[in-house]
């Protein structure tokens, strides 16, 4: 999705898009002709939700790091890894598909959502140092792969579920998997807070994603 | 939106100022709740934290920080946190972060210990740190005295657990008796409460153990309570058939310790006294009457003789009364004290104040100063013989006169030494010695060597040829008397004897018809010639004899079963021959021959023919002499014939009574086996019991 420096926006263009049922409506309608919804150029408190939402996250995740993700209690031991400390074991004992599989989906698909969502809230907030197309890009990637991070919470609920044999064996779910849900689910929240719109304000000159535009602004024609 | 282009719609109007919700999402309050929770988590999680107090173990086995709790009446009020080493490494230092709300009762009565899985005779315990791992149990008394930081733990479990309080006390194994670790006390069956760790008396003398009573049951102890040990099992056989005794299975297996109060009026127990266990039931009820052990002086004797023969409870007198027993006995090597290596005996007595009879209350001080003042006095210890039969030795005090100065010492620990003085040993040995003297002088092998001549004789006796070959003998004997009877010689004979006799009669008859000197001549010839005709006949009977004997030996391959008719043909031709005639008419014609012969001489001294006379009479005096010769013979033949046929006769009846020699052989042969039994049962007899050589009994 390479696209040249300079777009013109449906804001530019007086426009309001709907962000529920897509229909556009000329700028300063207050709620959408077709759905009802409330209509908003841009959001403006988006960069706080998504600075709020991924401080949050960043706080669970920590916990999530630090406490044990399963206890396996056995007849004869009760074990209790956390995530890195899970998949270094599996990787000392040879599992190294396993080890990577999980290091990979939480330790750095979570990471690299924090970073993405950070760059992407700076890149709006600082002015951006990478085309917009490509900022478009990071967020869709967010985007998709926010739901697959909760694959770790789905590993731990299936198998504390399934692995409950009395005094034998069972695996029951740490406090980690808790605080890494929370995590997955902020940073989740964080990612839909953003407005994506606001990449392509930060190519113009009068960008100034919670600057207020006044409503009066545009006039006129407002074909959809 | 609407076509109407001339009036565009009003376009909202927003105020210039905005509120705070406007120009601040809301959604900043999620972070916010964040880290107040997280504050409020961590100020709380401190200000509750207990403190951190260190428990010093022999090793820290199965002991993981982080893991293993600490608890209380079997509830986590703690965790360890550390396990690190003391100075020196010799103990394993554990912190344990306790529980706050419990912080106060962890004073410096508090007790710890690591429960381990164990297996013992007494159950498996603590089974559920096989699969948990190992907790440290803590026991604190129910005031808060404030927390004290550091303990030492306990290598075993103590024996009082939470929640099971008691009486506390020490019971001492005496004789025979066995203190098992953490056996159980049982009373009528019920465990009323448990053996403590088992030590060895200070003294040496007893194994002793800490007993804990539960709670309701220790009411149950008085002063007059007696224990025994209740292990084990006793196998008794008497009048009432055998009897195996034994109070439960598992005190058989693990051991254990009952008591009852046997009398009443006992005094109320205090923590911590002292009870001794005794071996077994009848001991203790017997002891009722006996002043306790722990009550008695005990001091000790070192006797230089290493002498077999003293046991515990030997008996120890003074002036031959039982004043108290051997408690105890050791051997003792010490070249510091005695200058060389040679072992002693060092024997502990326990003495019964009660028994010296002392006036006033008998104590033990009261013992002892009167063993004190004795011993100024010259009296001393020594070993002597308790029984003579079985060498046991008991331990006697005595007065010695002229003994060197000694009193009681006290050894290094706290131990009283009585001096001993020259065992009376010897008059055991000697004893023993005049015993076996007497044993010695006993002329026992003489009495065998005759007893073994006596056999030898009864066999030789027995094993005879002689006495073997009586019923051939006997046989052989039976088949002459038959051969001679049934001969036609002495068949003949009185035939014979009749026609001399007949002859005669007929020459005397001729002689008294013609009166002549020749008819007598004639006569006295005939007389001659029958005469003769005797001593032919008799001439013959060394031939008879000889055939009989030729007969005899025929006989003697006669087999005995033929033995019984042959013995018939005897008795038949016996009888035969004795019912003869001429057999009975012998006497009488030989009378009547002599008589006419004397009649005839008589006729011829009247006569007065003196020569023919004096011939007729050398004649007749020849005849006669032949005659007499042959009456002389005949005798003994009849003789011979008459022992044969009495022999015969007493054969036969012996066959009438008995139906047969065999059986007479048989019974003659019982009688000789009788004789050699009862010569058998002699020896027997005698080997049994030699005494009987000496008592004749």
């Amino acid at each position: 999705m390479e696209v040249s420096g300079s777009v013109t926006t449906a804001r530019d263009m007086g426009l309001v898009g709907c962000t529920r049922c897509y229909s556009v409506s000329s700028r300063g309608t207050a709620h959408c002709p077709r759905c009802g919804s409330a209509l908003q150029s841009r959001d403006r408190l988006s960069l706080q939700k998504v600075w709020a939402w991924w401080l949050v996250g960043l706080m669970c995740y920590i916990p999530a790091n630090l406490y044990p993700m399963l206890e396996t209690r056995t007849l004869v031991s009760v074990q209790s890894d956390t995530i890195v400390g899970g998949a270094v074991d599996l990787a000392r004992h040879g599992n190294w598909g396993v080890a990577a599989i999980i290091l990979v989906a939480s330790v750095l698909i979570p990471v690299v959502k924090f970073v993405i969502v950070a760059g992407l809230a700076l890149g709006v907030w600082l002015g951006p140092k990478v085309p917009e197309g490509q900022r478009h890009f990071w967020y869709e990637i967010v985007e998709y792969i926010g739901r697959w991070s909760m694959i770790d919470v789905f590993v731990v609920a299936i198998l504390s579920s399934l692995v409950q044999l009395q005094a034998l064996a069972s695996i029951t779910p740490g406090r980690a998997s808790l605080f890494f849900a929370l995590s997955v689910i902020f940073t989740m929240l964080a990612a839909k807070s953003f407005d994506s719109r606001l990449i392509w304000d930060t190519g113009q000159s009068d960008i100034a994603s919670n600057r207020r535009t006044p409503a009066v602004d545009v006039k006129g024609d407002l074909s959809a | 939106m609407t076509s109407d282009s001339q009036h565009p719609p009003t376009p909202p109007i927003k105020k210039g100022d905005q509120t705070l919700f406007q120009r601040v999402t809301i959604v900043w309050i999620v972070p916010l709740i964040a880290v107040v929770a997280v504050l409020a988590i961590a100020a709380q999680a401190y200000f509750d934290r207990g403190p951190l107090i260190t428990v010093s173990f022999e090793n820290a086995s199965g002991i993981q920080p982080g893991t293993t709790e600490l608890r209380y009446r079997d509830v986590t009020v703690g965790l360890v946190e550390d396990v690190s080493f003391a100075d020196g490494l010799d103990r394993v230092l554990v912190a344990i972060r306790i529980d706050k709300d419990v912080a106060p009762y962890v004073d410096a009565s508090s007790q710890f210990w690591v429960v381990r899985p164990q297996v013992t005779a007494q159950g498996v315990s603590g089974l559920n740190t096989v699969l948990s791992g190992v907790y440290i149990e803590s026991l604190w008394d129910n005031t808060p005295d404030g927390v004290t930081y550091e303990f030492s733990g306990l290598p075993d479990a103590p024996l009082e657990k939470a929640g099971q309080d008691g009486l506390r006390i020490t019971l001492r194994a005496s004789g025979k008796a066995t203190l098992t670790q953490n056996a159980p006390i049982l009373y009528r069956g019920i465990t009323v409460g448990r053996l403590g760790k088992t030590k060895i008396a200070q003294d040496g003398s007893a194994a002793e153990a800490e007993a804990l009573i539960f709670k309701p049951h220790d009411r149950l102890i008085s002063s007059a309570t007696r224990f025994w040990d209740a292990s084990g099992f006793s196998f008794s056989l008497g009048q009432n058939g055998a009897a195996l005794d034994f109070s439960s299975l598992a005190s058989l297996v693990s051991g254990g310790v009952t008591f009852e109060t046997m009398v009443s009026g006992g005094e109320a127990v205090d923590p911590g006294d002292s009870f001794v266990v005794h071996p077994d039931e009848s001991t203790a009820r017997s002891s009722i009457f006996a002043r306790d052990d722990s009550e008695n002086l005990t001091i000790s004797a070192v006797f230089d003789e290493n002498v077999e023969g003293l046991a515990t409870d030997a008996a120890v007198e003074l002036n031959g009364l039982r004043i108290g027993r051997v408690s105890a006995l050791n051997g003792l090597v010490d070249p510091e004290a005695f200058g060389d290596t040679q072992v002693r005996l060092i024997v502990t007595l326990s003495i019964s104040p009660g028994r010296l009879g002392l006036a006033g209350k008998a104590s033990t001080e009261a013992a002892l100063d009167f063993l004190r003042q004795r011993v100024e006095q010259g009296l001393r210890a020594r070993l002597t013989t308790a029984s003579i039969l079985t060498g046991g030795l008991k331990v006697e005090l005595i007065d010695v006169p002229d003994a060197s100065a000694a009193e009681l010492e006290t050894g290094d620990s706290g131990a009283l030494y009585i001096p001993t003085t020259q065992s009376d040993i010897a008059d055991v040995s000697a004893t023993a010695q005049g015993v076996f003297e007497r044993i010695n002088a006993l002329p026992v092998e003489e009495v065998m060597a005759q007893a073994i001549n006596l056999m030898d004789n009864a066999n030789t006796l027995i094993t005879n040829e002689d006495l073997r070959n009586v019923p051939q003998t006997l046989n052989g004997l039976l088949g002459d008397a038959r051969g001679l009877v049934t001969s036609d010689d002495v068949q003949t004979l009185p035939a014979r004897l009749n026609d001399v006799v007949a002859d005669l009669q007929d020459t005397l008859t001729r002689l008294n018809d013609a009166q002549t000197v020749e008819r007598l001549t004639d006569a006295v010839d005939s007389a001659t010639e029958a005469a003769e005709g005797v001593t032919t006949a008799v001439s013959g009977v060394p031939d008879l004899i000889e055939r009989l004997n030729a007969v005899a030996a025929k006989a003697e391959t006669v087999e005995i079963d033929r033995l019984a008719n042959d013995l018939s043909a005897l008795l038949t031709t016996t009888e035969t021959l004795l019912a003869s005639d001429a057999a009975a008419e012998l006497p009488t014609k030989l009378n009547s021959a002599l008589s006419e012969l004397s009649a005839v001489l008589a006729q011829l001294r009247e006569g007065g023919v003196v020569e023919n006379a004096t011939n007729a009479l050398a004649s007749a005096s020849q005849a006669a002499d032949t005659v007499a010769e042959a009456g002389r013979d005949l005798p003994d033949l009849i003789k011979q014939a008459q022992g044969v046929l009495a022999r015969a006769n007493s054969t036969l009846e012996g066959y009438e009574a008995s139906n047969g020699l065999g059986r007479d052989a048989r019974t003659a042969l019982i009688e000789v086996q009788k004789a050699a039994k009862a010569v058998a049962s002699l020896a027997r007899a005698i080997e049994r019991n030699p005494n009987s050589l000496l008592t004749g009994r």
